[in-house]
């Protein structure tokens, strides 16, 4: 009953669609823990934009971006303490770890601040969660490899950070799908940190010792490697499983022109950060209702729509939406069915 | 017999043992599958350990406390800076090479100028300057991937008879490396520093100069480095020379230098960087976990180091 009532007062914000007043004095800050790949470029540009406008609109009275020039937990474990001392009222956090921030998490909203993690999210109880169902996504990646490569084959996996949540997920929707799919067999796995330097590299070492591959399924950031990595060689080119990234779905485009070339890609949306955004402010508005674990869909881009959204991507950047309140509402409202 | 023993006397030689070792039992998992193919690989990606490696042994050798913990950030901002200046043009590589190789002067001469001037021991002063440059990169580059021009790209991936072009190049430079650290007062003003800064200041050495020239060394084959990793992995990035701290000290160690000072290896750079990658090869194949193979990598370096630097303990 309960939730009904939320429902509909979600929906009457969403047909008001002005912004309430009661966050107007409220500041918002974002600590972010690196910027130096194209992924944390884009989700800072993407937050950069929908914040300076919600702070000149005057739904928030500031919306500040702290980015630490390491990845080190104690670095941000710091700065999350000095944002509390600052008298922040809301924390958007890309977090170093998902256990390591939790005792400066605790802090922070024992002294009446809202957390909300996304990407690198937080494991404290007291925080909100922005996820990707990775693992649905790992899934859909041997799905659409079963359309692309019916008769099956060998396949390549190219795993991402090592000991992150994301990692484990994604490994784990493929694991499961080519169980499902007896026609694939994984003969090989490599590390590619979500990097295409990386993933060159790796695919590159074991790349000889592999029987016949037919396709590769990865985590994004790492097809465009592997593609160089397997032309160097001088390997046929399988079927790689894309990530958004501007430089692969560059690649794609080539190889459908050339020889009609099939594949997919899915991968996190950076403007992720902006729907994190979001749901602090609507935290901060008083929808204490607000599930502390929301899930949102990856982006993903086929055959037929990949090429309509390049010229979109800045070069070199990666894929991304940017979300609107209304946007935000919507997708917590799916989260609360 | 006796060559075999004063071959096995040579520090060096044992980087090109544990390389050959790791490859017999990555060859002898795949039961003979692949075998060159893994060689080739090995050495289109030892290529960019050498180059940094010759800079980083240099650098150790001027003596205890030498050390350029600068170069991973180095050869980010050197490959965004020639990216940057080719633009995707063929017409400007030379050019862009040649701002790489500046660039890469100039944060060794920065480094220097650290360490000299305000008198900061070389680890917190290249450590620091690396902080400095990544910053500059990163507000630089923006994080984007920056795409070589398309002859440079294919530059980085030719070869004559199956061998990398690039790998010939940095053979030659070993070569050369070989020459200058033996032959030229420079070179012998370097080992003379890192036996004995006190001698060879007494001896007429000039120890600012040769230090200078050190670092700036190291700085300009961190340039030079970071625009061929750039063409052979299709794009600058900020991260792209991350592998390369832990690296270039590595090869210098595994290759038989002397961490201490005074006594370079040239080959054994080589073969230590042959002996990393084939490593990774090796564990790949194998396909263990990535807690195992970071386990066995620390394991093997360690053993590798031991061995090569057991019978040095009688002198």
């Amino acid at each position: 009953m309960k939730k009904i009532f939320a429902l509909s007062a979600l929906a009457v914000l969403l047909a008001s669609g002005t912004a309430l007043a009661d966050t107007s004095g409220k500041k918002i800050a974002f600590s972010n823990n690196y910027a130096g790949n194209s992924w944390r470029q884009s989700m800072l540009k993407s937050y950069d934009a929908v914040a300076k406008k919600a702070v000149a609109d005057k739904v928030v009275a500031a919306a500040d971006v702290f980015t630490t020039a390491d990845k080190e937990v104690p670095t941000q474990a710091a700065q999350v303490q000095n944002l509390i001392l600052q008298g922040y009222d809301a924390i958007v956090i890309n977090s170093a770890s998902p256990d390591a921030l939790n005792g400066a998490i605790k802090q922070a909203c024992d002294a009446g601040i809202v957390v909300v993690s996304f990407d690198g999210i937080v494991t404290e109880p007291c925080a909100y969660r922005v996820v990707v169902d990775y693992e649905k996504m790992g899934k859909e990646e041997v799905e659409q490899m079963a359309k692309f490569q019916p008769k099956g084959g060998n396949l390549l996996e190219i795993r991402g950070l090592a000991g992150t949540s994301i990692d484990d997920a994604i490994h784990k929707g493929i694991t499961e799908a080519v169980a499902a799919h007896p026609e694939f067999k994984i003969v090989g796995s490599v590390t590619g940190d979500w990097d295409q330097t990386t993933a060159q590299k790796a695919v590159a070492t074991i790349l000889p010792s592999l029987p016949p591959i037919v396709g590769i399924v990865d985590q994004g950031g790492d097809g465009y490697g592997a593609a160089q990595a397997f032309a160097a060689a001088g390997k046929p080119r399988p079927t790689i499983i894309m990530g958004n990234r501007q430089d692969e779905l560059q690649w794609w485009k080539e190889q459908k022109e050339k020889d009609g070339y099939q594949t997919w890609s899915g991968s996190i949306a950076p403007g992720v950060s902006t729907l994190a955004f979001w749901v602090a402010q609507l935290v901060l508005d008083g929808h204490k209702d607000i599930p502390h674990d929301l899930i949102v869909p990856y982006l993903s881009f086929t055959q037929d729509n990949f090429e309509a959204a390049l010229p979109d991507i800045p070069k070199g950047g990666v894929a991304s939406h940017e979300y609107t309140q209304a946007d935000a509402l919507a997708a917590i409202k799916d989260n609360m069915k | 017999m006796v060559q075999v023993k004063a071959l096995l006397a040579k520090p060096w030689i044992w980087s090109f043992v544990g390389a050959f070792l790791v490859w017999i039992a990555a060859v002898a998992f795949t039961r003979g599958h692949g075998g060159g193919g893994m060689i080739i690989a090995a050495l289109s990606l030892a290529v960019f350990m050498v180059i940094v490696g010759i800079g980083q042994m240099f650098v150790i050798t001027l003596g205890p406390g030498n050390v350029d913990l600068s170069l991973p950030a180095n050869i980010g901002l050197a490959s965004a800076v020639a990216m940057k200046v080719m633009d995707g043009n063929d017409s400007m590589v030379a050019i862009g090479l040649l701002a790489a190789l500046a660039c890469g002067f100039a944060i060794g001469a920065a480094n220097y100028l650290l360490i000299w001037a305000l008198r900061i021991p070389p680890i917190i002063a290249t450590l620091s300057a690396a902080f400095i440059i990544q910053s500059i990169d990163i507000s630089y580059g923006r994080g984007l991937q920056i795409k070589p021009p398309p002859g440079f790209a294919d530059f980085a991936n030719l070869r004559y008879f199956g061998i990398p072009v690039l790998a010939m190049l940095a053979v030659l430079l070993a070569i050369a490396a070989g020459i200058v650290l033996n032959r030229t007062v420079y070179g012998r003003s370097v080992l003379a520093i890192g036996q004995n800064l006190r001698a060879a200041r007494l001896a007429g050495v000039k120890v600012q100069r040769t230090s200078f020239l050190t670092y700036a060394l190291a700085g300009t084959l961190g340039g030079i480095d970071g625009a061929l990793l750039a063409a052979y992995f299709r794009g600058a990035n900020v991260d792209i020379g991350n592998e390369y701290l832990l690296a270039s000290i590595a090869v210098v160690v595994i290759g038989g230098t002397s961490v201490a000072g005074g006594k370079a290896n040239v080959p054994g750079v080589w073969g230590a960087a042959l002996f990393l990658v084939l490593l990774l090869t090796m564990l790949n194949t194998f396909g263990v976990s990535v807690g195992i193979r970071l386990v066995l990598t620390g394991l093997i370096i360690v053993g590798v180091i031991t061995a090569a630097g057991g019978p040095k303990a009688e002198r």
